[in-house]
């Protein structure tokens, strides 16, 4: 028997809001996991925020409320959250610390990891290759996911970017090979929380998933420890039980705040936008967890939603994120406003990856000369819709004309897909091709002549559709 | 000066005959044009119709597509409900069969009291309690069995039920045998 856990401490000095403070402790250190006993027997959990001498600053996850000083008894599990492991958690929904809201047992394993973790050894990280693909066109041609990245959504509040993220979770696939995705909802709403357990119902019944909600009035500190369980429950459903999976973090500003509130109540010093100093290397400690390891099947992908406040990609949340991550999906106000779903801004998307695990021998040999073909006819589409915005549509030459055609069937027939369709990539390479055909064939430098003929590209032949609009 | 002659009407067959190749061109050119306006009439209506059919061949299929749509959906709502439902269910007898087990447990260990090895369990309990504690401590037997010791602000909790529980705790996985081959 230990000593860890059986001495609980009783001298609670004081309580002061989440917060307990413990007097006469020995041997309690940081971040310890704290299982609380009240008076009437009730069972609250807490998490050390301070310890100093004698003394333990305990942050109370389900709160203070009710809990009378006299009666609290504290002790300490000697430490930090520590969690069963294994294919128990496939199909389980529990709330923010890993505790069953489904009517279930809590969640049973033989082996147990601590949540912390450890980022993957960098000699032992094998390169992410191959893709997962997540259903969703836009997303699989333009910036393909590839097995070990960690690529993130960057999005704005009102988009919808938690459809978004629940399709790809319900959607995505590794052809044919083991597959789990691990939902974690961080600091939403009640409703938000029903639609993502509905969107995910059906994957969540095929054991393929594992879903933790922490919503909005659940307590900080909690959130802080979803990501980390998340991780710790993908780490070995991959690396011990052979599954790619994908880890779906939303909405990681939510995080941000939580971890912004709690060193507030540390009393640590404030760095930028009074996020803690240290915000870059926690969020690298937990996107750094995805990966392959060298010598073991398996693969953790990792998808944050991070919300920009007031769109600022310069915000401290999307700026760090962008340094560790391996690209980012942008979705755009604008798209969404002409009422294409999912909005993606595809010139300001990227997937830093995807050479890895798209193109011949991984997805379709026309797949990387596609997207490219896509991107290029995008941006000069753009350009022509400035252009158009000052002189008139009418004062365009013919040739450009097509471009504004070439961006509308861009939009609505290559991107606009509904929130539950699943799309091959196959399908969706398909409807980039007859995007692209509607641009004469002298414009489609970028695709090999061979593949053009094998599409039926012609030249209009009309000396108009090669001259530029004069500026 | 001589008086003009006076006018002698036509006969009236030489104005009939004279007149017969107008009236006849009149004619043939209002048949034609009768003829032209109703061939066009009947293709406007041919074509109204026409228009008409495959605008309803096109409601039609739209309205079955829609339906279709709907059913699919209506079944897939029905089908994600009783999954929910059974899955919901099986958790709900597991998480039964676990309290079962935990009571279970707890009374049998409560059971112990009774026993001839109680007061050596006791004994190596209370022994235990000093350890942790110091020997300052003040130990008292538990209502359940097994002893709970005190000093000022900290307390071990080692009753029989409180140790029966951390036992289950630490057998983690091996519960799950109640529900799995």
């Amino acid at each position: 028997m230990s000593t860890a856990g059986s001495i609980e401490y009783t001298a609670v000095r004081e309580l002061r809001g989440p917060l307990a403070v413990v007097e006469g402790v020995t041997g309690v250190g940081w971040d310890e996991y704290a299982r609380i006993t009240l008076a009437s027997g009730e069972r609250r959990h807490g998490v050390v925020l301070d310890a100093d001498r004698d003394l333990a600053v305990v942050q109370v996850l389900e709160g203070t409320a009710g809990m009378d000083p006299e009666g609290v008894r504290a002790a300490f599990t000697g430490s930090p959250l520590r969690v069963p492991v294994g294919t128990d958690w496939l199909g389980r929904v529990c709330n923010g610390r890993g505790e069953p809201l489904d009517g279930g047992p809590p969640v049973l394993a033989s082996r147990n990891a601590e949540v912390g973790g450890a980022p993957i050894n960098p000699v032992r990280r094998e390169p992410p290759s191959e893709p997962v693909l997540t259903g969703v066109g836009a997303v699989d041609t333009l910036t393909t996911l590839v097995r070990g990245q960690k690529l993130p959504v960057f999005s704005v509040a009102g988009l919808p970017h938690l459809e978004l993220a629940a399709q790809i979770a319900a959607q995505a696939t590794t052809a044919g090979e083991a597959f789990a995705v691990v939902f974690a909802g961080m600091g939403l709403t009640h409703a938000d929380a029903s639609f993502v357990r509905d969107a995910l119902e059906e994957r969540s019944a095929a054991g393929d998933l594992v879903l933790l909600l922490n919503t909005a009035d659940d307590p900080v500190i909690e959130r802080i420890l979803t990501p980390r369980i998340a991780l710790t429950v993908a780490e070995h459903l991959a690396f011990t039980g052979g599954r790619h999976v994908l880890v779906v973090l939303n909405d990681m500003t939510t995080y941000a705040e939580a971890l912004r509130e709690v060193s507030a109540a540390r009393g640590e010093i404030p760095a930028r936008r009074a996020y803690p100093g240290y915000l870059y290397s926690d969020l690298a400690s937990l996107y750094e967890r995805c990966g392959r390891i060298r010598g073991r099947p398996g693969s953790v992908t990792v998808l944050p939603v991070l919300t920009m406040p007031a769109g600022d990609i310069t915000h401290p949340v999307p700026d760090l994120t962008g340094y560790i991550t391996e690209g980012q999906i942008v979705l755009s106000p604008e798209t969404h406003a002409r009422g294409v779903y999912p909005p993606l801004d595809a010139l300001s998307s990227l997937s830093r990856l995807m050479r890895k695990g798209a193109g011949p021998g991984r997805t379709r040999d026309d797949h990387l000369d596609v997207a490219a073909q896509l991107l290029a006819a995008l941006a000069r589409a753009r350009q022509v819709r400035d252009l158009a915005d000052l002189v008139g549509r009418a004062a365009l030459s013919p040739a450009d004309r097509r471009y504004l055609d070439y961006e509308e069937v861009f939009l609505r027939d290559f991107t606009d897909q509904r929130s539950d369709e699943p799309r091959g990539l196959d399908a969706s390479l398909e409807r980039g091709w007859r995007a692209l055909l509607t641009l004469p064939r002298s414009r489609l430098s970028m695709l090999p002549a061979a593949l053009l003929d094998a599409h039926g590209a012609e030249d209009s032949g009309a000396p108009d559709d090669h001259e530029e609009t004069p500026r | 000066m001589t008086p003009p002659a006076p006018m002698t009407p036509p006969a009236p067959e030489q104005v009939t005959r004279a007149l017969s190749p107008v009236r006849e061109a009149l004619l043939r050119a209002a048949r034609t044009d009768a003829e032209a306006l109703l061939a066009d009439a009947d293709r406007e209506a041919a074509a109204v119709l026409e228009h008409a059919r495959a605008e309803a061949r096109a409601i039609l299929g739209a309205a079955r597509r829609e339906g279709e749509a709907d059913g699919s959906d209506a079944a897939r709502d029905l089908l994600v409900r009783a999954r929910r439902e059974a899955r919901a269910r099986t958790l709900a007898a597991r998480r039964e069969s676990f309290e079962e087990v935990r009571r279970q447990a707890a009374v049998r260990v409560r059971a112990l009291r009774g026993n001839d090895g109680y007061a050596a369990l006791r004994e190596e309990l209370e022994r235990r309690a000093r350890v942790l504690l110091g020997p300052a401590a003040e130990v008292s037997e538990h209502a359940d069995g097994g002893v709970v010791a005190r000093v000022p602000g900290r307390r071990v909790d080692l009753s029989l039920t409180a140790l029966a529980d951390r036992a289950l705790d630490r057998m983690g996985g091996q519960v799950r045998s109640l529900w799995e081959p």
